[in-house]
């Protein structure tokens, strides 16, 4: 019989582990009330003892007297503090005060919603008020569709609904919009980049319709810590926003470790894979049954770590409740995990950052998250997923050998101190823009003189008179008339640059072909490519076909002992130059630039040693983006005392030790950013080193990165000079120096050049 | 221009191409009559219509008639194609619009119908003759249509009229009420008919293959949006002539549809096979009149009842109450299938009461190695009855 150890005694056998780079303990906090307002019905209030509500907290109550002032309010709120109630309690106020008064709920997902629709059904049935709150999503039954548009209070829907929806159907809505008096938009936060720059556009297009059936609603908007929540909700919602923060909810102990993996090659510097450490540290928590969350930053990740956990298991019992989750599972299947997680009968869970958002799992003790998720915001919303009001918790991060990892750990100051990043959209990225002024214009015809809420009437004219001239609009006498036979929602999504999705089909099962996912198109070219090796739900799949032109992957059930990793091959044009500064030897530059992606081989990577066993073609085409990028071009003699092959090897090195620095310090995600060398670009001919946004038109953090270009360089040669190696090693150059040839050396002169030349 | 200069770069090669150069226009001074349309005034504005008259066959007259009376007979059955009015109270009602997804960027441009007289059938349509002259155009067609009229559409319950109501809604403040009429759609009828032996139950098709009519130089409804999209840009009414007569052609077309398939529903020797007879009698059976849907079985001899139809009858005549006759079908049916030999047993067992005949014909069903959910059944149904033999 195992002796089954509990969390304490784990921890103090993790206190004497020597890979602890850091243990940091977060005392737990008393909370903070404030009294029911008193114009609160007693009704209400007796409804709220009921379920156990005597007091509010104090931010509860401030976001409530705010909103009861007619103010857009944003509450900022961590995990578990009663977020709901800040915009509950107003709309059932308001809901008093006139049963004609309705509200639309905001989600980012479907899953959210469904929550929210339970919790406020049951406030709502306790009261007996007569308030009538459905979801409007997908999956509403066409049969009672009707019923929420005439008669539903609330109607919680997401941003793709709103979009394609309910807007373009405006006609059917009359009465919710005549009577609009709340907008709640929870979940603030996770509208950034490309997806927040098409929400922002869809908020001007719903304040548009608002406008024209004469009601003016007012914003409420929850969001987890980041630096700007008001400046998001500003720019988001484009109207002045009251910032409540005095958070009252208490707080269980907690603590966060750094866990740095142990280095396994002393010259090289090479670390043990994070992804091992982190399969060891899990099994220890879910064999002795602590409910444990593993956060891996792919859907790759996920499904190795998954698999080996299940692997290093023996119980098959205990084996059964470690589940997966990440995008591309079936929404039923994810509804299963998060009950299995409430009810316990689920132990472990590897999620990609899909569990990040609100989703009720309940309370978990433990949180590992493989590798620093790419932002301090990310990383407390996760960490957040570990422990709620009481008891203790614990939160492991440990590091993968990625520069940015290795400089959160070199930096643990720079984790609990610094700000967390910033939340930034641009609306006005011209691509999202004439789009969602296409989709206005088939909603309410334009006129003359009219903006595009917070757009000046000028620039809505000039873009209005770019869709006359493409004949989608037809302008005669004031006003710009829709003019086409489509149905523009349709063939613009918000959550990415790519329109269609590759279905994932299998056919392991002869005769009955069975769909199991789904891919956008750009992660598709290099991880549906055919002979791909798919994981789903710790499953190996290998693609068999991928029909591009029908946007459908066929794959089979296979066991091998390897996984796939593709390559991307990248080419860029610079098509424009906005901006330019003077560097000396260097000349930096911000403008419009084509990136040309393909993917072009694929290598078979065997699971437990990671050694490349095999290589193949992929034979896909390519893909084009038109996106901002800032660039730094070089004098062509700059490198000469230099070979090409060394001249790359640098510039590899700065843009990898570049793009990571920079995406901590101008953003949220990783992804959002690419940087690319070239030794000879084709325009001019010298050694450029790109910075792209990784989206259509972009999203202004090529542009961030122009404008602090002096901050940013001297942080990158901060985080490379701090590096432990001495020659240049993966974490900090991206290459492997050698004792006749110093990158680090190098790299580091280049860059004290440059600030120079700023300077 | 900076903007626009821009969205034309990153948009090349997307295959959006810029329009040709439009000539002013103005719909005030534009003369309509090439198409037949004259304007006509409606508080202060104008609106533009066309009304054309076609002379009825007395063949037709009569079938009307009779088709009218007999609803007239059926008073008390609800029936969707119920009709029991003046001949002159159905509106064949159609238009035409600037997209097929419904939503509130696409307009109806053409709107109108035929409304049946003496011996005549009288085409009345409204143009928009220009999108900010919606209101009028509206108003016009909202001007002599009664509460007391029944739109007879195809497919209208689920395009059409939401497409109306749609528009209603933008300049509802201005327009007098919808009026709320009664809706005969035929799409379901002629779904229910011909769904299985037509490629498509387009009114097109419906017309060429069940009314044996093939149009000639018809312009295709789904060019309609193009066309009026060009009448837009150089402002020729004469790009609309095709449509127009589309429109009216196909208005007039519901009219003979309507009567054609109302007689598959009132007269049993008005089907032209058993397959239309099924349908009419499965159609009574479904809305609960079983009495109706008597003299359309009865025209099907058993022997050639289709397989497919050998349920719905035993069923019908199990609404009859006529237990025995259903049972009988079954037996003598020359092949029934396992699923037929289970509805047998139901009716041994519940309505005739006879155990032993229901076990018998589970034991058939059984014989006959059927998929598995009715073999599940079967074997349920054997053990109940195996049960109950041996405690009663």
């Amino acid at each position: 019989m195992m002796f089954r150890k509990n969390l304490q005694d784990l921890l103090e056998e993790l206190k004497l582990d020597p890979q602890v780079e850091y243990w940091h303990t977060m005392e737990e906090t008393e909370a903070q009330y404030s009294p029911f307002p008193e114009q609160l019905p007693r009704h209400l209030i007796d409804g709220l003892h009921r379920r156990g509500v005597t007091s509010l907290y104090s931010h509860q109550r401030t976001a409530f007297d705010a909103a009861e002032k007619q103010e857009n309010v944003v509450a900022v709120t961590p995990t578990a503090s009663g977020k709901t109630l800040c915009y509950n309690l107003p709309v059932l106020q308001r809901f008093y005060q006139n049963p004609a008064a309705r509200a639309l709920y905001i989600f980012p997902t479907k899953a959210l919603a469904q929550d929210q629709m339970t919790e406020l059904n049951e406030l709502a049935d306790e009261l007996e008020n007569g308030l009538k709150c459905y979801t409007y999503d997908g999956d509403t039954p066409a049969g009672l569709r009707q019923k929420v548009r005439k008669a539903g209070h609330v109607v919680i829907t997401n941003p793709d609904m709103l979009h394609a929806a309910v807007l373009p159907h405006h006609t059917k809505w009359i009465s919710l919009f005549e009577n609009l008096e709340t907008i709640v938009i929870d979940e603030l936060h996770t509208y950034r980049g490309v997806f927040g720059s098409h929400v922002g556009n869809v908020i001007r297009r719903l304040k548009r319709i608002c406008a024209y059936y004469g009601s003016s609603p007012t914003f409420i908007c929850t969001s987890a810590t980041i630096a700007n929540p008001v400046e998001l909700a500003e720019e988001l919602i484009g109207s002045p926003f009251r910032l409540v923060q005095n958070n009252g909810a208490p707080r269980g102990k907690k603590h966060i470790i750094f866990y740095n993996p142990p280095i396994v090659h002393e010259q090289f510097h090479i670390r043990k894979s994070s992804t091992k450490v982190v399969n060891d540290l899990a099994s220890e928590f879910l064999k002795n049954q602590v409910q444990t969350i593993v956060f891996a930053r792919s859907r790759v990740r996920v499904e190795i770590i998954l698999s080996r956990l299940q692997h290093l298991i023996k119980d098959d019992l205990l084996k059964q409740s470690i589940r997966g989750y990440r995008g591309g599972y079936l929404p039923s299947q994810r509804r299963e995990i998060e009950r299995g997680l409430r009810s316990g009968e689920t132990i472990g869970v590897v999620s990609t950052n899909a569990l990040e958002l609100g989703v009720d799992i309940g309370q978990l003790q433990v949180c590992i998250m493989t590798g620093y998720p790419g932002s301090i915001a990310s990383s407390w919303q996760q960490a957040g997923r570990a422990g709620r009001r009481q008891g203790e918790s614990v939160v492991i991060m440990v590091a993968g050998a990625s520069p940015l990892d290795q400089y959160v750990f070199q930096n643990p100051d720079y984790f609990f101190e610094h700000t967390p990043e910033t939340a930034r959209i641009n609306k006005n990225n011209l691509i999202i823009l004439s789009d969602h002024i296409k989709c206005a214009a088939y909603e309410l015809p334009f006129k003359e003189g009219d903006g595009f809420d917070d757009l000046s009437p000028e620039d809505t004219a000039e873009l209005l008179d770019y869709l006359t001239e493409m004949r989608v609009l037809h302008h005669r006498t004031d006003t710009w008339h829709w003019m086409s036979d489509a149905f523009p929602a349709h063939e613009i999504s918000l959550r990415s640059a790519a329109q269609e999705n590759v279905v994932i089909i299998d056919r392991t099962k002869r005769g009955s072909p069975n769909v199991i996912g789904e891919m956008d198109t750009f992660s598709a070219m290099t991880l549906l490519h055919d002979e791909a090796v798919y994981l789903h739900e710790g499953v190996q799949h290998q693609v068999e076909l991928l029909d591009w032109d029908e946007k459908k992957a066929y794959v089979r059930e296979v066991e091998v002992d390897y996984f796939t990793d593709a390559n991307l091959a990248v080419k860029l044009t610079v098509l424009d130059i906005d901006d330019s500064r003077d560097a000396g030897v260097c000349s930096l530059q911000y403008g419009d630039v084509m990136v040309t992606a393909m993917a072009t081989i694929f290598k078979k990577i065997k699971l437990d040693t990671y050694e490349n066993i095999g290589s193949g073609p992929i034979h896909l085409p390519e893909l084009e983006l038109h996106t901002n990028g800032f660039m730094l071009e070089f004098d062509p003699d700059f490198f000469d005392d230099l070979n090409d092959e060394e001249t790359e090897q640098l510039l590899i090195g700065f843009c990898h030790a570049l793009s990571h620095v920079a995406s901590v310090h101008v953003m949220c995600d990783k992804r959002d950013i690419h940087a690319v060398p070239e030794v000879k670009a084709v325009h001019s001919g010298r050694p450029v080193v790109y910075l792209y946004d990784s989206y259509p038109g972009g999203i202004g953090l090529a542009q961030k990165i122009f404008e602090q270009a002096e901050h940013v360089l001297m942080k990158t040669a901060d985080y490379v000079d701090h590096c432990p190696c001495s020659h240049g090693c993966p974490a900090c150059t991206g290459t492997q120096g050698m004792d006749d040839w110093n990158v680090k050396r190098r790299l580091l002169q280049i860059m004290r050049n440059l600030m120079e030349g700023l300077a | 221009m900076k903007l626009k200069h821009k969205l034309k770069r990153m948009k090349s090669g997307l295959d959006e191409k810029p329009a040709q150069q439009r000539r002013a226009l103005s719909s005030e001074v534009t003369d309509f009559s090439s198409i037949g349309f004259y304007p006509f005034y409606l508080d202060g504005e104008v609106s533009y219509r066309r009304k054309r008259e076609y002379p009825l066959s007395d063949r037709l007259v009569h079938r009307i008639q009779s088709v009218c009376s007999e609803w007239q007979k059926l008073s008390y059955c609800s029936h969707p194609l119920r009709f029991h009015d003046q001949p002159e109270n159905l509106l064949f009602f159609d238009t035409e619009t600037t997209g097929l997804a419904s939503g509130a960027g696409t307009k109806i441009f053409l709107i109108g119908y035929a409304r049946l007289k003496k011996d005549s059938m009288e085409v009345t349509q409204h143009l928009l003759t220009g999108p900010e002259h919606e209101q009028a155009f509206l108003a016009g067609f909202l001007d002599d249509f009664a509460e007391s009229d029944t739109i007879v559409s195809y497919n209208g319950k689920s395009f059409d009229w939401p497409q109306v109501k749609s528009r209603h809604a933008f300049l509802r403040e201005r327009l007098p009420l919808l009026p709320e009429t009664g809706h005969i759609d035929l799409l379901h009828a002629a779904r229910r008919f011909w769904k299985d032996r037509l490629p498509s139950c387009r009114l097109s098709i419906i017309e060429e293959h069940i009314l044996q009519k093939k149009r000639t130089d018809d312009t295709p409804g789904n060019l309609a949006p193009l066309l009026y999209f060009e009448y837009l840009e150089n402002g020729d009414p004469l790009r609309l002539a095709g449509v127009v007569d589309h429109h009216d052609h196909d208005v007039r077309v519901l009219a003979e549809l309507y009567v054609h398939i109302a007689e598959k529903v009132l007269f049993p020797e008005r089907a032209a096979d058993a397959k239309e007879l099924s349908a009419s009698a499965r159609w009574w059976d479904y809305l609960r009149h079983p009495e109706q849907a008597v003299p359309f079985w009865d025209r099907i001899p058993a022997v050639h009842l289709p397989q497919e139809e050998l349920l719905p009858k035993v069923k019908h005549l199990q609404r009859m109450r006529q237990y025995e006759s259903a049972s009988k079908l079954i037996r003598s049916y020359p092949a029934p299938s396992a699923k037929h030999y289970e509805e047998l047993a139901k009716i041994e067992e519940r309505r005739l009461k006879n155990r032993h005949a229901a076990l018998e014909a589970v034991q058939k069903g059984l014989k006959l190695n059927p998929d598995p959910a009715v073999a599940a059944k079967l074997i349920k149904r054997k053990q109940r009855l195996e049960r109950s033999a041996l405690s009663g």
